[in-house]
């Protein structure tokens, strides 16, 4: 099959002759194409990378990179083809021409796009302090200055730090007659401190970033002398002991929870093909305990994981997933949407110009409570109050994510500081396991989620929840 | 390329340019039903110079423009990022037939075809829903420097996988398969994934505690993060290593031999004669016997601790992966294995009074990485009692620390129970590790 191409569209010579706007180009590249829908994206990504490690700069980087994805539908058969050149475009097109087709052949999945409003637009970027127009040494020296906090804290032996710069400018049309612009840039420091004493090692996590520019990064020294405290306290800090336990989880850790325990399991493409799971999974269904409220919203401005459009060209819009423990939205690429007969939300979102995009969550959090984090603390009276997420993972119900550290809390009052925190459970037994929300709210400001592509505007947060019998692997 | 590197020559002390191109097609079946159809096909540029002992570094995808790459390169050389390495000079590498015209007569229909061929073995043997997905691609890359290195590598692959899911779940028992070309699916591995499935369909409580456990393929990796994070010359560098100070000490069982071999061609995914620096690569043992023998590294690593280099510079991106393109060169592992043991896998099982069979497991990134920690949970662990596999454990995490587990080997499977297209790992059975359960 490589080797199969599609017909050089007549505009595609043009586009050799003069320089045309990109959406323009790109409208070119899909006139007339055979099938019932094509839809086709070009993205700029430029890059700006400042690595320290310990106290040695060890990379500094600033590059571009580009490049095209094209989705075909014909006949039920949707397939899709990822490209750096711009003259394989149609040889592109045609290989997911013939992947369609091959799709129908097989007798596959009916794939059926929902109707959304043609749309026209450019979404530039809104920023407070925009960190392209300034040079590479200011941005050196900021990301030298929190390293050199992060590295003179006690115990501390090493530092890791990375400013990362992401800026990308995404092009789409379709032949539906959508053409969007969106401009989105990315930001953040972000590493770890690593402390010893004799053969123990232990790291902790920071990180400040978002995706309104420059400002957010600047003044947090605070921060990394905060949370390199924490890594030498780290050092003295007890193994938690596995077992069952009732836990307190911050609003970071709440945060990844919802993500991982629930999150993913709303993204309609992880549950379609699923039949078993799908009916365990329809809207109106109880699963979580009354106390549990759990919005995505990527419209929340200022956020890490705000946009305006996905990369279908479809306006995100904020989706109330779970209302008092009960399922009563779920997030949607154009096909998912089709196939659940569910109204679409623009959450088909790519990494970048390589990928086709799929479901993301973005924005994901349990909605804020009554209580004080002293209330939950009273009502838990002995277990575990964990904090910040090290990370998570799901395969289907089934969860783990880490905790950074934490404390044991006896009579209602915070104990001594443990480590080595993972967690396990099952979504459906877990909702329900959530019996209390505090009135605190926090968003993550650096993204990671890894559901096949990174998606580094994965936002999460939360208020402090209380959950009842969870599984912690102890060391 | 030439071009692109007399460009940077023209301002700097020496030069590399690193070419990579890769074109894959997949098509995914869930439930007996075809999915997913795509193609990418990638490729790009990166550009390392070095001027006055500082390096200056570039990437770019579409090669619109030479001299702006050069210059971003060179923009770079303003962080006066230190560089105590040069690029290496022109070697012999091995000669390595990857390459299989056969991937370029390809289709979807193959694909379809070889989805089918799996969707056949489990028709009417199981009640389980069985996904199956197949891909075939090739790559190709290209280093020249300077100093008149100029190596190319180009490769061809066709994989093949299949999941059984437990009922109401996404967590199953699944096989995967890479060849250089089409070839059918061995039935013993198939045979082999279905009996497990079929034995772990029960769901089952256990009671916490201490016991053993059989690391499986698929799961080992919760094990070789903590072990390469250790041995790679970065945290020797950074002094963030359990083996600071331990090369020639026994560190782990005299069971346990681990190595790199990229010159092995049965690692369809990692054979590489030269690494993503241009050195030439070789049979690199690790741990033997349990004695840490080798510490590995990149051109920048080796500079810094003043070793040869060991042929362990990749763009992968490591532990996590990444863009080949974007990522400079790190340390590590293109091809990684365990020594063989005596015992067979139905021995090893037969063998346990009480535990677990860790076919995989989820949250092995979410650990104290460097200090060897571990805490995962099982995605699907598999509990044995009395040399019998009971079922599936519900809600189970395994717990421990690779430098102290691995210390109680207690067998390792006579050979590989599956290559997972990199990776050479038999089953390894583990005493008294930590399990954690709702029971």
């Amino acid at each position: 099959m490589i080797g199969v191409g599609f017909r050089e569209p007549a505009g595609a010579s043009r586009l050799k002759q003069r320089e045309l706007p990109m959406l323009e180009k790109l409208e070119r590249f899909i006139a007339g194409f055979p099938a019932d829908f094509a839809d086709i994206r070009y993205e700029v990504e430029k890059e700006t990378t400042i690595v320290f490690s310990g106290k040695d700069l060890k990379e500094v980087t600033a590059s571009t990179t580009d490049g095209y994805v094209v989705r075909v539908l014909k006949g039920g058969g949707f397939a899709t083809a990822t490209v750096t050149r711009p003259e394989d475009v149609p040889r592109a097109l045609g290989m997911a021409l013939d992947g369609a087709e091959t799709m129908v052949r097989a007798g596959g999945k009916k794939v059926r796009l929902a109707p959304v409003p043609v749309v026209h637009d450019t979404v530039k970027l809104d920023l407070k302090g925009d960190p392209r127009g300034k040079p590479l040494t200011e941005k050196i020296a900021l990301t030298r200055s929190y390293n050199s906090f992060l590295g003179e804290q006690q115990n501390i032996a090493t530092t890791t730090l990375t400013y990362s710069e992401v800026y990308r400018d995404k092009f789409y049309v379709n032949s539906e007659g959508t053409a969007v612009n969106e401009e989105l840039l990315t930001t953040s420091i972000s590493g770890e401190a690593v402390a010893r004493k004799g053969d123990l090692l232990q790291n902790i996590r920071v990180a400040v970033g978002g995706a309104d520019g420059w400002n957010r990064l600047a003044g947090r020294e605070s921060l990394f002398v905060e949370r390199a405290k924490i890594a030498g306290s780290l050092l003295d800090a007890e193994p938690v002991r596995g077992g069952t336990w009732n836990v307190i989880l911050s609003p970071n850790l709440a945060g990844v929870f919802t993500h991982e325990a629930f999150g993913h399991f709303s993204e309609a493409d992880i549950i379609e093909d699923n039949p078993s799971l799908r009916a365990r999974m329809e809207i109106g269904e109880e699963l979580g305990n009354s106390s549990v409220s759990i919005v995505a919203d990527s419209t929340l401005p200022s956020q890490l994981g705000y946009y305006r459009y996905d990369d279908e060209g479809v306006a995100v819009r904020r989706v109330q997933l779970m209302k008092a423990g009960v399922l009563v939205g779920r997030l949607h690429s154009r096909a998912t949407a089709a196939a659940f007969d569910e109204p679409v939300s623009g959450h088909a979102v790519a990494e970048d110009h390589r990928y086709e995009p799929i479901v993301r969550m973005g924005t994901i959090f349990i909605e804020p409570g009554r209580k004080s984090f002293e209330d939950l603390l009273r009502d838990l009276g002995n277990g575990l109050y964990l904090v910040d997420g090290k990370g998570g993972q799901t395969a289907g119900e089934n969860f783990t994510f880490g905790a950074q550290y934490g404390f044991l809390v006896e009579n209602g009052k915070l104990g001594g500081m443990i480590r080595d925190i993972n967690i396990m459970r099952n979504l459906f037994t877990t909702l329900k396991s959530i019996v209390g929300v505090s009135d605190a709210f926090q968003l993550s400001e650096r993204g990671g989620c890894g559901k096949g592509q990174t998606n580094i505007k994965s936002s999460l947060g939360g208020p402090h929840v209380l959950v009842t019998d969870m599984v912690v692997g102890g060391v | 390329m030439e071009k692109l590197l007399q460009a940077a020559m023209e301002s700097a002390d020496s030069a590399e340019v690193f070419f990579t191109e890769s074109e894959y097609s997949s098509l995914s079946t869930r439930n007996g039903i075809v999915t997913e159809v795509g193609t990418t096909m990638q490729s790009g540029y990166a550009l390392r110079v070095l001027k006055g002992g500082k390096l200056g570094t570039a990437y770019t995808k579409n090669l619109l423009d030479r001299s702006d790459l050069v210059k971003n390169a060179l923009s770079s050389l303003e962080g006066e990022v230190e560089a105590g390495f040069s690029f290496p000079e022109p070697a012999e590498v091995r000669e390595m037939q990857k390459y299989s015209p056969s991937v370029e007569s390809l289709g979807f229909p193959d694909l379809f075809d070889a989805c089918r061929e799996l969707l056949d073995f489990f028709r009417n043997r199981t009640e389980g829903q069985v996904d199956a997905g197949s891909a075939f691609g090739r790559s190709s890359s290209r280093i020249i420097n300077s100093n008149g290195l100029d190596l190319s590598d180009r490769s061809s692959v066709f994989t093949g996988s299949a999941q059984v899911l437990f009922p109401n779940t996404e967590s199953g028992i699944y096989e995967t398969f890479s060849f250089r070309e089409r070839k059918p699916f061995p039935k013993e591995s198939l045979e082999r994934q279905l009996s497990l499935y079929t034995r772990g369909l029960p769901e089952v409580d256990i009671q916490t505690g201490r016991m053993k456990v059989m690391f499986l393929p698929f799961s080992m990796y919760t094990l070789t993060w903590r072990l390469s994070a250790a041995a790679s010359g970065r945290s020797f560098v950074k002094g963030t290593t359990p083996l600071l100070g331990k090369v020639g000490q026994k560190v782990l069982s005299e069971n346990f031999t681990w190595y790199d071999d990229p010159l092995d061609p049965d690692s369809v995914g990692g054979a590489t004669p030269f690494d993503d620096e241009g050195i030439p690569t070789k049979r690199t043992a690790i741990i033997v016997n349990g004695v840490f023998k080798t510490i590995f590294v990149n051109l920048d690593c080796a500079s810094q601790l003043n070793l040869a280099p060991t042929g362990h510079g990749y763009r992968g991106g490591g532990m996590w992966g990444g863009n080949p393109i974007v990522n400079p060169p790190q340390p590590g592992l293109s091809a990684p294995g365990f020594a063989p043991g005596e015992a067979s896998f139905d021995s090893m099982v037969e063998g346990m009074d009480r535990g677990i069979i860790l076919f995989g497991v989820l949250g092995a990134h979410s650990g104290n990485i460097i200090n060897g920690d571990f805490s995962v949970g099982m995605n699907p662990g598999l509990y044995v009692e009395r040399g019998r596999i009971v079922g599936r454990v519900r809600d189970g995490m395994v717990a421990g620390n690779a430098w102290d587990v691995l210390n109680r080997v207690e067998a390792v499977q006579n050979g590989p129970y599956n290559p997972f297209g990199y990776f050479r790992y038999p089953c390894v059975l583990l005493d008294g590790v930590s399990v954690s359960a709702r029971g």
